[in-house]
């Protein structure tokens, strides 16, 4: 098979069948929804911050949202709606798996492409069309969805339930079956791939860690997100068939009575978190891979405990499906089950434990080398542990009786999802962009991206753990109509600050990747005297990845400080 | 070595992330210090405790494992003198100690969670008062039984501006029946059980300083109950998101004596014909 003859403008950048290439547009594509994610945040943070007062500038870019300058709670109802749907989903989900996935993949295997390059591009032209009709849907009648990210019915189900839920709601289903589809489609493509295209010698425990991360976010993916597209397209039945899936009878909204009958509410609940937790792991996962290979590489020693690190991801990746129950203690679901879920929920505790210690053996005895990408993978470690030792409080459930839909959770999932996936991410990023463009990142402004970043993420996030344990709940537009809250309000405007510095953070990390493709110094093959495979290939690999034949591989990725050695390091690749 | 890539020069990163994650460690500690759960005034105490032995369990695992993260990543820089990595990658003692520990230290806690998980699920006791929840966007009606002790049927028929809970009236029971809007009053020392139903979307009915927290779920009747241990007036909350409203879905929690509630049950409860 030849792959490398000349291709169009057309093959080459917009209908690629190569994986790079796909990999490289799920990036701009997420990286674009992720500053869009940013920018809800920080309107979010600005009303928090300074509550109810008028912004008139603000006014012209959202002239019903911040009519007279004052944002409506209905505009920030769809906010943090939007913020979570976008980062969760089009960020969080597609940089990390189908960018990062796509484009590694192969490269870490020794594979020309994906087993199916075909359903690749199908797969990324299927997400983009969801992309553009969750944003389209800020622009609808009523405004973007506003029934939180989780939607659940009746709020997300009943059209004057409140604005969002007419055809902002509609979109954001719509978007979310475009979503699932392209997802599915990817997930399939990542599990074929590794377990049928690995070249000579690329034994299943010679994998790095990311690949085995990848494979189980594929089956993850595959087995939950249908359950998510059933429950999106029974509730559009709900909304627009007169169907009662998730709508029981005697529901009274605008003085109207429902003509429903039948449905339950928690069925919905059930459905979207047997699909909202593996997603967490989803995020997760490759996020873990990320820091262990790049700790790897900048410790210049081996991974500590690759094996259980292997058996860490497995279980993890069973356990997520087991443990959704812990969103719905105090639910009304049976009090019973909430107990079984006590039991998985805290078991991942242990998989958990062992990874981060086994991060921590690989900094030991280590000769680390302070680059933008180790570093973000540092702050991987920290954060993970900081959120995930908060999971604690909220895996048992008489203790989240009293921290459920507080600020508490928003903290826990910034730190744990949202923080260690946006710092593995960046890590990941910073380390594999040779790779990707033939240039190097600017290191100064990658430190100076980490260290805002760093310092301002816990700057935003670990204040709102005492904001949830003070009883402040999530998605209240204004706290200080309670007593008890307004006390509160320093801390609020203290994260608010700090959320602003955390975002113009991100406009260094920005400028960077796109100036950098065009004027970053040269990248060498191996810039990093990594053993990994995937720095076998060409400094820009072609599409087909290696020119002539594929190498074999003769040991694991992480033969570092191997002793007897003249080099510090033995690629994957050398025999 | 000689060949080492440029961006591991510079000893400035390897101190700077020490004192950065110790002085994260520290201010998150003074700070949290001066918050605490809000004010308790119910039997729920011990779901305080289990609270501070967590607090204090994952605080002590935060604190070591960040400070000791801050000190590996500062004595293991690469720009010491002399600095070489190890190959050393394995060893089944330590890894079986960290799952093992790990697993160790959270069995006490899921076995104290769930035993006081099925003391706060239990059935209410029987000299429980018991009230009758309505979660509407964006009020709260608590519906009274009357000195029958039954509450009176209701139908989503009926709802309308003056009866906002749809009570049947046609209903023997409900003759007595009385509501209040976004307002609750109980009588300290008793258990009190509160039914809740939604008319509309899902509420959570949220009382901070009693420990309380409960979905509101149309149609279903959902049930909590505690015994409220303070008298005072506290503020009742809503905890899910339902509408544009759900900020200010606001009421009060009147908990009197045993005298001034049976006074005031006297003064506000309708008569019965």
């Amino acid at each position: 098979m030849d792959h490398h003859h000349e291709q169009s403008f057309v093959s080459k950048y917009i209908f690629s069948f190569d994986h790079k290439m796909i990999g490289k547009q799920y990036f701009t594509l997420a990286m674009t929804m992720g500053f869009i994610g940013g920018i809800l945040a920080v309107l979010i943070r600005l009303q928090l911050g300074f509550p109810s007062r008028p912004w008139p500038f603000l006014e012209n870019l959202f002239p019903t949202g911040m009519a007279s300058g004052i944002m409506t709670p209905e505009f920030y109802v769809s906010l943090f709606t939007m913020h979570g749907t976008i980062m969760v989903f089009f960020l969080l989900s597609l940089l990390p798996v189908s960018g990062f996935g796509n484009f590694l993949i192969p490269l870490q295997i020794g594979a020309r492409d994906m087993a199916f390059p075909f359903l690749n591009m199908l797969s990324f032209w299927t997400v983009v069309p969801g992309a553009i009709i969750v944003i389209i849907s800020f622009f609808v009648e009523g405004g973007a969805a506003a029934s939180g990210w989780t939607a659940y019915p009746p709020l997300s189900g009943i059209r004057s339930a409140i604005p969002g839920s007419g055809a902002g709601q509609t979109l954001w289903l719509v978007g979310m079956m475009f979503f699932v589809a392209s997802f599915t489609m990817g997930g399939l493509n990542f599990v074929v791939t590794i377990l049928n295209l690995r070249t000579k010698g690329l034994r299943l425990m010679r994998m790095p860690l990311t690949t085995w991360a990848q494979f189980v976010v594929g089956i993850l993916g595959l087995l939950s997100f249908p359950a998510l597209a059933a429950g999106a397209l029974l509730l559009m039945f709900d909304r627009s068939l007169g169907t009662s899936f998730f709508l029981p009878a005697g529901i009274f909204i605008g003085d109207t009575l429902m003509p429903h009958e039948g449905g339950s509410p928690l069925l919905w609940q059930h459905l979207f978190w047997f699909l909202g937790h593996p997603e967490v792991y989803i995020i997760m996962l490759p996020a873990m891979g990320f820091t262990s290979d790049i700790l790897a590489t900048f410790c210049r020693r081996p991974i500590f405990g690759y094996r259980s690190m292997v058996y860490a991801i497995m279980a993890i990746g069973t356990l997520s499906f087991l443990v959704w129950g812990h969103h719905m203690f105090v639910s009304g679901m049976s009090p019973f089950l909430g107990s079984l879920f006590v039991v998985t929920t805290l078991a991942i505790a242990i998989p958990s434990a062992v990874k981060a210690f086994n991060w921590l053996f690989t900094i030991v005895k280590a000769r680390i080398q302070f680059t933008s990408a180790s570093l973000f993978a540092l702050g991987v470690v920290s954060l993970f542990v900081t959120g995930g030792l908060t999971g604690i409080f909220l895996g048992t459930n008489a203790v989240d009786i009293q921290l459920h839909d507080t600020y508490f959770v928003v903290g826990h999932f910034h730190f744990i999802m949202a923080g260690a996936g946006l710092f593995g991410a960046f890590a990941a990023v910073y380390y594999w962009y040779p790779k990707m463009f033939g240039r190097m990142l600017s290191e100064r402004l990658g430190k100076i991206h980490f260290w805002i970043t760093f310092v301002a993420y816990y700057a935003v996030f670990f204040p709102m753990h005492y904001l949830g344990h003070s009883g402040m709940m999530r998605r209240i537009y204004d706290p200080n109509v309670y007593e008890y809250l307004a006390p509160l309000q320093p801390v609020n405007l203290f994260i608010t600050i700090a959320a602003f510095v955390l975002f113009i953070g991100q406009l260094f990390f920005l400028w960077n990747y796109f100036v950098s493709m065009r004027r970053g110094a040269p990248a060498e093959a191996n810039p990093w005297k990594s053993a990994g495979f995937e720095w076998s290939t060409p400094p820009k690999p072609g599409h087909g990845n290696w020119e002539g034949e594929i190498p074999e591989a003769h040991r694991w990725p992480y033969e570092y400080a191997a002793p007897g050695r003249k080099r510090d390091y033995t690629p994957q690749w050398e025999a | 070595m000689a060949d080492e890539p440029k961006a591991s020069r510079g000893n400035l990163q390897g101190i700077a992330m020490l004192v950065a994650i110790w002085a994260i460690v520290t201010l998150s500690v003074v700070f949290g210090l001066r918050h605490g759960l809000p004010e308790l005034a119910s039997d729920r105490g011990y779901l305080d405790t289990l609270y501070y032995v967590i607090l204090g369990i994952t605080g002590v695992a935060y604190i070591a494992f960040q400070i000791a993260l801050g000190y590996v990543i500062w004595r293991y820089r690469g720009d010491r003198p002399g600095a070489s990595s190890s190959h050393w990658h394995e060893s089944h003692r330590l890894e079986l100690t960290w799952t093992l520990g790990t697993a160790v230290i959270l069995v006490p806690i899921v076995l104290t969670g769930l035993s006081q998980w099925n003391r706060v699920r239990a059935a209410a006791p029987d000299d429980a008062i018991t009230v009758i929840a309505v979660g509407a966007q964006f009020q709260w009606d608590f519906q009274y039984p009357g000195a029958d002790g039954e509450f009176g049927r209701f139908d989503p028929a009926l709802y309308a501006i003056d009866n906002q809970i749809g009570l049947d009236e046609s209903d023997a029971a409900a003759t007595d029946d009385w509501v209040l809007t976004n307002q609750l009053v109980l009588p300290v020392g008793r258990p009190a059980r509160i039914l809740m139903r939604s008319k509309d979307v899902q509420h959570a009915f949220f009382l901070p300083n009693f420990r309380v927290k409960q979905d509101l779920v149309p149609g279903m009747t959902t049930e909590v109950w505690f015994t409220p241990t303070k008298t005072g007036s506290y503020e009742i909350a809503c905890a899910e998101l339902c509408g544009l409203g759900h900020y200010r879905m606001r009421a009060f929690l009147e908990v009197m004596d045993e005298a001034d509630y049976a006074n005031w049950l006297v003064e506000n409860a309708p008569a019965t014909e």
